[in-house]
C-alpha cells in the first residue's frame, strides 16, 4: 500500500490515494470527483452532499471479516424506490477489495467473483436458483437504483447516475450473492451475510444520544 | 482520510405540512415514513416538509402499550421503540389483530416485538434461507437451524394503524401475506408483499415480565390469554420425564411384589374340622384350642371350606389374643347354590371362603366360632376351619402400579390439551 | 418442577407399598374389639365381692 501524495486538480488540496488499488477519489475540500490515470488526476464530477443517512459505518472504520482485519476505503450511496443503501467498500489484510453493503443495518460482505455464469437480467427472476461453488443461490430481491453519491476511494470510476438492476441472492447457510447490472458484462460478488457481532467495527459514527 | 473527526449525527425534526407540528425523528437517516405525531398523517421523512404520502382518516386510534421513545435493554442490548403498527387478519369471518413495535439501535439490525393477547415474541429477520425453498408454499414443514418447524397459518395480513416512522413503506391498508411456521418457543415466519419478494424472520416467545423488566415500563404486561402459537408448553419436557420415571417406579414395585411373594411364606397355624346343624334351636358358638402365631405383625388368613350345596351359612370369626384379649372379628356370609336351566348349568357363590386379617401381631391365639344356617330343613354342614400365617397378596402391587400411572397419564391429558388449544388457533384446528 | 414432585410421589408411593407388604395391611372391614372376656370372672371390671353396696360400711348414719 503505497500513499501517492498529490494536489486535487480542482482546488489544488492536499490529495492522496492510500490504496493503490483505487481508481478514484473525492477530494475532501472541493468535493470533486477525481479520477486518476498513468500519468495525471483528472477532474470528472462534483459530489453533492451525500444524503441524510444513518449508516454507523464511516470510511476508517475497521473490523474483521473471516480471520482478516479490514478498513473501510471508500463508499457508494445508492437510492431506489423504498429509500438508500451502501456500498462501502473495504480493503482486507493482504490488500483484497471487497464491498460492505449496509442496507438499513442490514449487513453482507462479498468479493468480485470472476469466471461464473452470470444470468441475464430476465433469467434471474425472483425463487429462481444458480449453484456457484457448490452453493445454492435463491434469488430474494430485484432492486432499481441510482447512484446517490460516492465518498473515499474506490477500485474503479463511477458516477453515473442511471438507473440500475441489482439482484441479490441468498443461500441455506447465509451466502450472499448480488449481481450489478449496470455494465454490459453483469459483475458478480459472492460472500455471506453477517452481523455487527462478527465483524467487530471499530472506528464507527456516533449519534446523538446514543 | 478525516472521517475520524466527523461530529455525531443529530436528531432531526420533521414539520407536518398537514397540520404543522414537529415530530423528532429517532432513526436518524433510516426513516423512510414517519408518522406525524399529531396529526397521524404518514410523511415522507426524505421529503417532510413537501409530501403528504398518506392522510389519517380510520376511525381507529390505538396507544402502544410500550411508549414511543422508550428504551432499554432487550437480550442483552440497547433498543429504542421508534414504530409501531397495528395489523390485522381475518379468519372464518373473525378479525384479530396484534401489535408490532419496531425496535432500533444504530449500531445493531433492526429488531421488533410483537404482542398479541398478552403472548409477546422478540423478531428479527433471517439471514439464512430456511430449508424446504425460499417461497412459502402449501403446509409442509420447514427446517431451519437444525429445528424443524411446523406450518402452523397461512393468512393476509393487513395494516391498520401507524406510528412513529420506519425504514421502509408504511400505507394503512396495505395487505402482505403472512405464514407462519411453528417449533415452541420459535416461530418462523415468512412475508411476502405484493411484488412477490419473500422476507423470513425467525420470533421468540417472550414474557411480558422480561420485556417489562428489560424497558423499566411502569405497571404490569397484559396477561396472556389463551395458548400462542409458540408459547412453549409447560408439560412437555415434563411429561417425557414422568413417563421415564414411571417405568422406573414400576420396575422397583416389581421387585419389591417378588420379594413379597417370595418371602410371604404362608404358614398353616392352626386347621380343624366342625359340624354344624341348623336345626339345632340354639346359636353355635364354640371356642379353638390356642395357637401359635409366629415372626412379625403380618396378615392372618382364615379359610373357611364347607361341603355346602344349594345352602348358606353365617360364620362369625373372632380371633382372640389369649395374653391381651385384643380380638379381630369378621362375619362372613358362605353360600353356594347351582343348577342346570335351560340346558345350561349354573353355579352361585362358592362353597370356600377366605378373609385375611391385616396386621396381626405375634402371640397366642384361639377362634371364637359362631355359625347360623339357612334353612331349617337344611342337611347338617361340615366345615374346615384353617388359619394361615403370612400370606402374601398382590393387592398392593396392582394399586401402586395404579397410583404411578395415575400423575403420567393426568400429565400427558393436559399437555395433549394444552397443545389441542395452541392448534385450534392454527389453520388446522 | 412437576417431574421432581413425581419423583417425591413415586418415592413415597414405592415406600407405602413396602410397608403395606412388609406389614400385612389388607382392606378388609373387620371389628377389632378388646379384652374378650372368656368369661365373667375374667373381666377386670366385673363382679367382686367389695361392690356389693349394702355390705359396706357407711358411716354410721
Amino acid at each position: 500500500m503505497t500513499s501517492r501524495a498529490a494536489s486535487c486538480p480542482n482546488c489544488g488540496a492536499p490529495l492522496s490515494y492510500r490504496w493503490s488499488s483505487s481508481v478514484q477519489t473525492v477530494c475532501e475540500y472541493c468535493h470533486s470527483i477525481v479520477v486518476r490515470t498513468d500519468v495525471d488526476l483528472k477532474k470528472v464530477g462534483q459530489v453533492a452532499d451525500l444524503p441524510y443517512d444513518a449508516s454507523p459505518i464511516q470510511l476508517s472504520t475497521e473490523g474483521r471479516y473471516g480471520d482478516k482485519g479490514f478498513v473501510v476505503a471508500g463508499r457508494i450511496l445508492y437510492q431506489y424506490e423504498q429509500g438508500t443503501w451502501n456500498e462501502w467498500r473495504i480493503v482486507l489484510d493482504g490488500g483484497a477489495d471487497g464491498w460492505l453493503s449496509d442496507a438499513q443495518n442490514a449487513l453482507t460482505v462479498s468479493f468480485l467473483t470472476k469466471g461464473l455464469n452470470i444470468p441475464t437480467e430476465a433469467q434471474a427472476a425472483l425463487g429462481r436458483s444458480f449453484e456457484w461453488h457448490g452453493t445454492r443461490f435463491t434469488v430474494m430481491s430485484r432492486t432499481l437504483a441510482h447512484y446517490a453519491g460516492v465518498e473515499g476511494e474506490l477500485p474503479f470510476e463511477y458516477w453515473d447516475k442511471t438507473d440500475v438492476t441489482f439482484i441479490d441472492l441468498r443461500s441455506e447457510s447465509a451466502d450472499f450473492a448480488t449481481i450489478d447490472y449496470s455494465d454490459e458484462t453483469p459483475a458478480l460478488y459472492i460472500g455471506k451475510a453477517v452481523d455487527f457481532d462478527t465483524l467487530r467495527l471499530k472506528n464507527v459514527r456516533t449519534f446523538e444520544g446514543w | 482520510m478525516a472521517a475520524q473527526g466527523r461530529p455525531p449525527v443529530s436528531v432531526r425534526s420533521v414539520n407536518c405540512p398537514n397540520c404543522g407540528a414537529a415530530t423528532a425523528v429517532r432513526t436518524f437517516g433510516h426513516a423512510v415514513n414517519v408518522v406525524c405525531q399529531s396529526c397521524r398523517s404518514i410523511l415522507d421523512a426524505t421529503n417532510p416538509g413537501v409530501t403528504i404520502l398518506q392522510r389519517y382518516t380510520e376511525a381507529m386510534k390505538e396507544e402502544p402499550l410500550i411508549p414511543l421513545g422508550t428504551r432499554g435493554k432487550l437480550l442483552e442490548t440497547e433498543y429504542e421503540v421508534v414504530g409501531f403498527q397495528v395489523r390485522q387478519i381475518v379468519v372464518d369471518g373473525v378479525s384479530y389483530q396484534w401489535r408490532e413495535y419496531l425496535l432500533f439501535n444504530p449500531y445493531r439490525e433492526f429488531r421488533y416485538l410483537t404482542e398479541y393477547a398478552g403472548h409477546w415474541n422478540f423478531v428479527a429477520t433471517l439471514n439464512a434461507l430456511p430449508g424446504g425453498g425460499p417461497t412459502p408454499e402449501g403446509a409442509a414443514a420447514r427446517s431451519y437451524g437444525g429445528q424443524r418447524y411446523r406450518h402452523f397459518q397461512t393468512a393476509v395480513a393487513k395494516t391498520l394503524f401507524v406510528l412513529g416512522e420506519f425504514p421502509w413503506q408504511v400505507r394503512v391498508g396495505d395487505t402482505t401475506t403472512g405464514v407462519d411456521y411453528v417449533a415452541p418457543p420459535l416461530m418462523l415466519s415468512a412475508e411476502v408483499d405484493s411484488d412477490k419478494e419473500v422476507t423470513w424472520s425467525l420470533s421468540r416467545y417472550t414474557s411480558g415480565d422480561e420485556i417489562w423488566k428489560g424497558l423499566s415500563l411502569p405497571g404490569k404486561p397484559p396477561r396472556p390469554d389463551g395458548v400462542f402459537a409458540d408459547q412453549p408448553s409447560p408439560f412437555r419436557g415434563a411429561v417425557g420425564t414422568m413417563w421415564r420415571r414411571a417405568a422406573l417406579f414400576a420396575a422397583i414395585a416389581m421387585v419389591l411384589w417378588i420379594a413379597h411373594l417370595v418371602s410371604a411364606r404362608g404358614r398353616q397355624s392352626f386347621a380343624q374340622n366342625f359340624a354344624f346343624d341348623p336345626k339345632s334351636p340354639q346359636d353355635t358358638s364354640l371356642v379353638t384350642p390356642v395357637f401359635e402365631l409366629d415372626g412379625r405383625p403380618s396378615a392372618v388368613e382364615i379359610e373357611t371350606a364347607t361341603n355346602l350345596d344349594n345352602q348358606w351359612m353365617f360364620v362369625g370369626y373372632a380371633l382372640v389374643n389369649e395374653e391381651t384379649g385384643q380380638a379381630f372379628e369378621v362375619a362372613r356370609d358362605v353360600s353356594y347354590y347351582h343348577g342346570v336351566e335351560d340346558g345350561e348349568s349354573w353355579t352361585e357363590g362358592s362353597p370356600t371362603d377366605t378373609v385375611a386379617l391385616p396386621t396381626v401381631p405375634p402371640g397366642r391365639y384361639f377362634l371364637r366360632i359362631e355359625t347360623e344356617g339357612g334353612d331349617l330343613a337344611a342337611a347338617p354342614m361340615r366345615y374346615r376351619v384353617r388359619v394361615v400365617r403370612d400370606v402374601s397378596t398382590s393387592l398392593w402391587f396392582v394399586v401402586a402400579l395404579v397410583l404411578i400411572a395415575v400423575p403420567p397419564i393426568l400429565a400427558t391429558w393436559r399437555s395433549s390439551k394444552f397443545e389441542h388449544r395452541r392448534w385450534q388457533e392454527s389453520d388446522h384446528g | 418442577m412437576m417431574a421432581k414432585l413425581y419423583l417425591l410421589y413415586g418415592i413415597v408411593v414405592l415406600g407405602l407399598m413396602g410397608t403395606a407388604e412388609y406389614r400385612g395391611w389388607r382392606l378388609t372391614s373387620f371389628n377389632e374389639a378388646r379384652t374378650v372376656p372368656r368369661s365373667v370372672r375374667d373381666n377386670p371390671g366385673s363382679y367382686r365381692p367389695v361392690y356389693g353396696g349394702f355390705r359396706r360400711f357407711t358411716g354410721g348414719k
